[in-house]
């Protein structure tokens, strides 16, 4: 029977090797995996024992900042939003029930103070870890008058600084308070309009006219075509066996490029698309930046790409056999953010050139020396800088000579394009207004939409484009 | 050294591991080290005093290292009960008196656990009785009827009892139809079965509790037992063969319950894919893996970790019973935890070697079968959160919170210490007072040494 216990205890034994061999796969060999995890509240509740960083705009005024308070015996630090409904989505929260959004998530490892030799410090606990404070490149008054000029309606801002990329303005509406996460997230979520969702960087509209601009832009690279080529408007055009017709059914007679911009004649860039094809669209698209997505300084993922959807794959911008006509006026399966068209307005505004677009302008650590600058990089090629003069020039046409838009703007010199694209709903609109300001010599670039909207882009849109470039220009960039 | 010397001495490390806990959590909670955890300390180095005493006095030569061990490993589950709820600890502290009370008592009371053999299938019936009485009787706390309700509020879990009342069957049972199992009398696909008339009763007894169980909608307990039944079967009979035919039916009756309860088979996917469902039946699981990997290797010490959250509620749920082991090693580490294991492990050898040196085949295969409840209760819970098998809701033997858990094992630790004791305690014959005389007197006589 001894020799049945000794046995029995070898097989005990190995059942215990066998729980210390999988605890240490979980809690040593597996561990940063599962850290890593999102919405894993033991991490994020590591990270509220330290003094977080705080997150600036762009003129030093505090948007995040963290108090110290004692929770269950432990001190940890809440996290406070002065001005919670100034810009939710693109700040974001960290707290540990709903988790980390925004830059609050993708500047973590700085805002918790993980960071080079900090990292090592703090983990062999030589150093109370303390977090570095973001500035963003978002400028308030800007933002402000985004956020009141959409309120009530659901729709986004963004402006830029087509020089550098520095994003000014990164409004989405309907917006929520970031203060009101920790205690009364039930209610936000509830709201309409999905309050969480930034509009910006992940609302997916059909560009509908603005998507122009990439069309002339491939017209001109093309060689086939100048500003003064002409075309006669019969009021319908047959593409891929389905008449394709103008906007309210217009007819417009003999036109040149530059006009059908300005009165954003369909069967004009249908034509276009056609003697392009698709490949040659398709590059300029590349060019633009469709098909990819800059981060932004956001977190990994949150920035959609823009691009021909179909289900959740993005079709390559040079496949052939499409209907290009279609294309060319920006439907067919054509999805972009707001992000998308307003690189696409800045490369025209910078001379063809795309800045990669960024919110974190610099970092500083708890002493105040500086730990990160941002460092200006190009995104995109998009065109040559004689072409982008030339649409530059077609873009300033339209602001003075479209219908309704010159009023909108008036006060501005300002190029730009308006977009009207059809909703599921018969007489609803998702209204567009893309531009940039001064035209002469651009420092903003934005881009506007507005769901669901009775009113054309250059009615509901462009007015908001116009008080949000006005407030930027006003002070002093 | 005599045995109950060795035992006082290897007590003072488990009272140390208690006092520098209790200062470590109260440090880092910021909590002032006030009369209660003082109070709780104070009373439970008592009770172990006390049951040493007990042993000095009724068993001076038992094994002199199981009280240690279970002090030690009671001191651990002391301090982290304290750490996530100071109520829940001095509740317990109460408990731990009811378990000394049954310690000393059944030291006092059973003078030989041989008594216990004649009575083995009363001691079969009651099991499946008091299984019987929860069925009808029972509670359903969290999904399972496990529970009696007492008029004064608290419950009792008579599944805990009923396991000892099993050992004590099969121990019984198995001693008398060794020799019969030891020879199969026939073969089915090559594993050779004793024969059914042997055999019979035990697989109807053990099946008739698993079935109860499975009724009652536990499948932790119905685990253990088998566990413990073929371990039993195993040492009676000495035939690895009957091993496999039991796990083969175990095997068996594990799909048979996964394809009939649902129950059962959404613990089955939470255990397989947590992270799938991980708000909804993987919650726990999910929750205490996040706690064992924000410890890592060393863990942040006792009272820092993340176990309460700001509403004052537990991180993972039912951390108190069935994921002490996590609170416990997700503030330790995988070091902490590494020596938790050890402490089970060498708990589990010293009841092993308890029925190793025993002198007769009852109180091997009691001693084995108690020895080995514990040691497998321990794998089905830390087995279950470490995702091993699946799920299940047992207690961590002097670890969780909960009464008739801990008065159970301390009266398991009592029983394999009267064993130790009666087969370690020297042959001293009685010789009567004349025969000794003559002896004397015939050394005298062959010229040998003479004494006074």
């Amino acid at each position: 029977m001894n020799r049945s216990i000794r046995r029995l205890f070898w097989v005990l034994s190995g059942g215990f090797v066998l729980l210390a061999c999988t605890l240490g796969y979980w809690q040593v060999i597996h561990a940063s995996a599962i850290d890593n995890r999102p919405g894993n509240p033991q991490t994020i509740q590591r990270t509220l024992l330290v003094a977080r960083g705080a997150i600036l705009a762009s003129d030093g005024s505090k948007l995040a900042v963290s108090v110290a308070s004692n929770q269950q015996g432990q001190r940890v630090y809440q996290r406070t939003y002065p001005n919670g409904t100034f810009a939710p989505q693109t700040i974001g929260y960290a707290n540990t029930v709903q988790g980390m959004t925004g830059l609050e998530d993708s500047q973590n490892g700085y805002l918790t103070g993980d960071y080079g030799a900090q990292s090592l410090l703090g983990s062999l606990g030589l150093r109370a870890r303390r977090g570095a404070n973001v500035t963003t490149t978002l400028d308030v008054a800007a933002q402000e008058i985004a956020n009141r000029d959409l309120a009530g309606k659901q729709g986004a801002v963004i402006a830029l600084d087509p020089r550098t990329g520095a994003v000014l303005v990164m409004a989405s509406s309907p917006g929520f308070d970031l203060s009101q996460v920790a205690t009364n997230f039930r209610h936000i979520i509830a709201q309409p309009g999905g309050p969480l969702l930034n509009r910006t960087v992940q609302g997916r509209y059909p560009p509908g006219s603005t998507f122009k601009v990439v069309t002339a832009t491939a017209a001109l690279e093309s060689g086939l075509f100048t500003p003064m080529s002409m075309f006669d408007d019969t009021g319908s055009v047959l593409a891929s066996g389905q008449l394709l017709h103008n906007f309210n059914n217009e007819q417009f007679g003999p036109n040149n490029l530059t006009q059908a911009l300005t009165f954003s004649i369909n069967t004009t860039f249908a034509k276009v698309g056609l003697a392009l094809g698709a490949q040659r669209l398709g590059q300029t698209m590349n060019a633009f930046g469709f098909g990819r997505a800059p981060s932004v300084d956001l977190p990994a993922g949150t920035v959609f790409v823009s691009g021909r959807v179909s289900g959740n794959t993005i079709l390559s911008n040079t496949q052939s056999g499409e209907d290009v006509a279609r294309i060319a006026i920006g439907q067919e399966q054509l999805l972009v953010t707001p992000l998308q068209m307003a690189l696409v307005s800045g490369g025209i505004a910078n001379h063809g050139l795309i800045m990669n677009p960024y919110l974190v302008q610099k970092i500083t650590d708890s002493s105040g020396s500086v730990v990160f600058t941002h460092h200006t990089s190009v995104y995109s090629r998009a065109t040559s800088p004689q072409i982008a003069a030339e649409v530059n020039t077609m873009m300033r046409d339209v602001v003075k000579e479209g219908t309704g838009t010159a009023a909108a703007l008036s006060g501005l010199d300002v190029a730009g394009k308006t977009g009207t694209a059809q909703t599921s709903t018969n007489g609803l609109y998702d209204a567009w207004f893309i531009g940039f300001a001064p035209a002469q010599a651009p420092t903003v670039a934005v881009a506007v939409i507005v769901e669901n909207s009775p009113l054309t882009g250059g009615v509901v849109s462009a007015p908001i484009a116009h008080d949000v470039m006005q407030s930027i220009l006003a002070g002093g960039r | 050294m005599s045995p109950r010397t060795r035992e006082l001495g290897f007590l003072i490390p488990a009272a140390l591991v208690g006092v520098l806990g209790t200062a470590s959590v109260a440090s880092a909670q910021s909590r002032t080290l006030g009369s209660g955890a003082f109070t709780i300390l104070g009373v439970v180095v008592g009770l172990f005093v006390l049951m040493h005493i007990a042993l000095r006095l009724r068993t001076p030569f038992a094994d002199p290292y199981l009280l240690p061990i279970v002090a030690t490993i009671t001191a651990l589950g002391m301090v982290t009960l304290y750490r996530i709820n100071p109520v829940l600890a001095r509740e317990q502290v109460l408990w731990l008196g009811v378990a000394t009370a049954v310690f000393i008592l059944v030291l006092a009371c059973l003078p030989d656990h041989h008594l216990f053999e004649q009575y083995r299938y009363l001691c079969g019936l009651a099991a499946v009785g008091l299984l019987m009485v929860t069925m009808i009787f029972g509670t359903n706390i969290s999904g399972a009827k496990l529970w009696i309700r007492l008029p004064g509020g608290q419950s009792l879990q008579p599944s805990e009892l009923t396991k000892i009342l099993l050992v004590l069957f099969l121990a019984g049972y198995l001693r008398d139809k060794r020799e019969l199992l030891a020879v199969p009398t026939r073969q089915i696909a090559g594993i050779a079965l004793p024969p059914v008339a042997v055999l019979g009763p035990v697989v109807l007894l053990v099946g008739a509790c698993l079935g109860v169980l499975g009724l009652l909608n536990d499948f932790g307990t119905p685990l253990l037992y088998f566990g413990v039944f073929i371990a039993m079967l195993y040492i009676a009979s000495g035939r690895g063969s009957y091993v496999v035919a039991s796990l083969t039916f175990l095997t068996v009756g594990a799909v048979a319950i996964w394809a009939v309860i649902p129950h059962v088979q959404t613990r089955v996917d939470a255990w397989l894919h947590p992270f799938a469902d991980a708000q909804g039946q993987g919650y726990q699981i999910v929750q205490s893996l996040y706690a064992l990997a924000n410890a890592g290797l060393i863990g942040p010490g006792w009272g820092q970790g993340f176990l309460i959250g700001p509403n004052g509620n537990y991180v993972v749920p039912v951390l108190d019973t069935d994921f002490i082991f996590t609170a416990y090693a997700a503030e330790l580490g995988f070091i902490g935890a590494m020596a938790l294991l050890c402490l089970f492990i060498v708990l589990v050898a010293r009841g092993l070697t308890i029925a190793a040196q025993a002198p007769d085949g009852y109180s091997k295969l009691l001693a084995a079968g108690l020895a080995t409840t514990l040691g497998i209760q321990g794998f089905v819970i830390i087995g279950g959160i470490v995702r091993v098998i699946p799920l299940t809701g047992v207690t961590l033997p002097f670890m969780s919170y909960g009464g008739s858990s801990v008065v159970t094992n301390f009266a398991i630790i009592a029983m394999l210490l009267i064993i130790s004791h009666r087969s370690r305690v020297p042959f001293r014959p009685r010789v009567p007072r004349a025969v000794r005389a003559e002896a004397q007197r015939q050394m005298e006589s062959m010229g040998g040494v003479t004494s006074e």
